[in-house]
């Protein structure tokens, strides 16, 4: 099929440029300097109202993380094509443009996934070398793979339709840069003025920050995951929409 | 989609009737028709801007008609659309390739991507990168290739798949002369099995390669047929040379008088008492032995007496030109 196809392609050309390595060097010290300065936190001030995995995924550093990885993950997929003009090439290959935007999200979003394994890892490492061993509780960190995975879905889905509007890569991160601090911005609107209930349910609605404190604790709500699902695949049709109608337009 | 059954029984491999494309309110093609058969290599001509490239891009199902109907091995491009991509190997112009992947991991992509059988991939892409020499390259980045190796590549990338259809967009552009004649021979070895439509602004290369020629300017066929006929529809085709030693205005006087001579050009007034002139007869007559009568009743002396075929080239201008 030519979705598995296109995604090996995708999903491999990360690795083949120094962007991506430098991405994720960033990341995973990052990732491992706010965790290891949470922990000596946690264990300094003897702390027993959150866990590390609490503060970690509250604090702006995760913030700050998710808005630079999104749009150097996705700003590619489409307007390098455009650019190098090999999108000629790939459209009038037998694939359906369904086909080439599922490839590009789902091979960008395993990187962006990819960018997210250091957390794992230090976990992980957390629990080797510790006496006693603190303990794991799989559905918060079920929860919380879950929320990042959705969450991430949506924002790489935000990039992708950036990059088709442009062949310009800093046009097409910029434009994924503001989407994503968009939706940062609507979840810290509570703490700037007051607003009444209905508005702030929608908010909650859509606040990764919100889901997030509820994931990590390990209550499941089911609107985020409606929600996340329902976004993606809409950006993601509009996409679709937006490719052919550039190829249709010339 | 519609009509998804395989059609057997097909006239032409393109057939296109009254296509038209308009970007933006230009209209690059105006209402062409054409078609090509089984087998045929066409050459397609025009100066820069006369809507081939377009063209090309159409029939290769990247962009939409305007107007009109295409059909390709008997499919619609625009209903039909993959089917019809399954039968084309496309070269588009300036060969888009990904610089980051290596000449064979390339293709076997490539393979894949247009549903070659799993098991006979490696067998293809062994096939291609030999016929079109990558073999020495076949390990190396694509970015890192000279434009001929790449020009070779997007060759490769074309007939991967093994395409009823090649559409080739200047395939010898930017080639040195040795690639050229490789390409070029490499194109008519293709053509014993595959039906192809090439672009190109090297007009040699056309008569050496091509069945038939279509000429495209401003939108609009401005003719249809084979090099050799291409070249006797002009002024210049079947025009003759003359040199005799006799006056200029003399000899013009003479030769306007024989029937089907349309012109009489006096090329270099010879000081020496010789004329040299160009007689332009109608197309497809040959008057050289109306000349020679003429020249003996005279007693001119002559020194030269040749007909002159019209180069492609000429006929290119001519049809062309405003």
């Amino acid at each position: 099929m030519a979705f598995w196809t296109l995604y090996k392609r995708e999903f491999s050309s990360y690795f083949q440029s120094a962007v991506a390595y430098i991405v994720l060097f960033g990341s995973a010290l990052i990732q491992g300097a706010s965790f290891i300065i949470l922990v000596r936190m946690v264990m300094d001030a003897n702390y027993k109202q959150q866990s590390v995995m609490q503060i970690f995924f509250n604090w702006p550093i995760f913030w700050f993380l998710l808005i630079v990885q999104v749009p150097l993950t996705t700003m590619r997929v489409f307007s390098e094509e455009f650019k190098l003009g090999t999108i000629e090439m790939l459209l009038t290959a037998p694939v359906t443009e369904w086909e080439v935007v599922l490839a590009k999200f789902f091979g960008a979003l395993s990187f962006f996934l990819i960018l997210w394994t250091p957390v794992a890892i230090d976990i992980g490492l957390l629990q080797l070398f510790s006496n006693p061993r603190p303990p794991l509780y799989w559905d918060q960190i079920g929860l919380t793979a879950l929320t990042v995975t959705l969450s991430g879905a949506f924002y790489v889905s935000l990039g992708v339709f950036g990059s088709v509007l442009t062949k310009n890569q800093i046009i097409a991160a910029v434009l994924c840069f503001s989407f994503v601090l968009a939706f940062f911005f609507i979840s810290l609107w509570k703490y700037v003025q007051h607003i009444d209930a209905t508005t702030l349910g929608w908010i909650q609605y859509v606040s990764l920050p919100e889901h997030l404190q509820n994931a990590v604790i390990g209550i499941f709500d089911t609107r985020p995951v409606v929600f996340y699902i329902t976004a993606t695949t809409f950006v993601l049709l509009v996409t679709k929409t937006i490719l052919e109608g550039r190829r249709l337009r010339g | 989609m519609a009509g998804n059954f395989p059609l057997p029984f097909f006239r032409y491999m393109i057939e296109v009737e009254n296509l038209s494309k308009t970007y933006s309110g230009f209209r690059a093609v105006q209402g062409i028709s054409f078609h090509v058969d089984k087998g045929e290599i066409v050459g397609f001509l025009g100066p820069n801007g006369a809507g081939k490239s377009t063209t090309m891009k159409v029939l290769a199902g990247y962009l939409p008609p305007t107007d009109g109907k295409i059909r390709i091995a008997g499919y619609d491009v625009v209903t039909d659309s993959i089917e019809v991509r399954k039968r084309i190997g496309y070269m588009p112009e300036n060969v888009p390739l990904y610089t980051d992947m290596r000449v064979t991991e390339f293709l076997r992509f490539r393979a894949e991507l247009k549903k070659v059988a799993r098991r006979k991939i490696k067998e293809r892409v062994e096939q291609v990168k030999e016929r079109t020499s990558l073999k020495d390259v076949e390990n190396k980045i694509i970015g890192t290739l000279s434009k001929g190796y790449r020009q070779r590549v997007g060759l490769a990338d074309a007939m991967v798949h093994d395409p009823d259809l090649l559409i080739l967009d200047e395939p010898t552009i930017g080639l040195d002369p040795n690639q050229i004649r490789a390409v070029r021979d490499l194109i008519k070895d293709l053509g014993k099995h595959h039906t192809i439509l090439l672009s190109t602004h090297i007009l040699s290369e056309v008569e050496l390669t091509c069945s038939r020629v279509l000429v495209i300017n401003r939108g609009r066929i401005e003719a249809s047929d084979t090099p050799a006929n291409l070249t006797k529809l002009v002024r210049g085709g079947g025009s003759i040379l003359l040199e005799v030693k006799a006056s200029g205005a003399d000899v013009v006087a003479q030769m306007k008088a024989l029937p089907d001579v349309e012109d009489v050009e006096v090329l270099l007034p010879g000081d020496d008492g010789w004329s040299h002139v160009k007689i332009f007869a109608k197309p497809g007559v040959d008057i050289r032995e109306k000349v020679y009568d003429v020249v003996r009743k005279n007693n001119w002396l002559l020194r030269e007496l040749a007909r002159v075929k019209a180069t492609l080239e000429e006929a290119f201008v001519e049809l062309t030109q405003e």
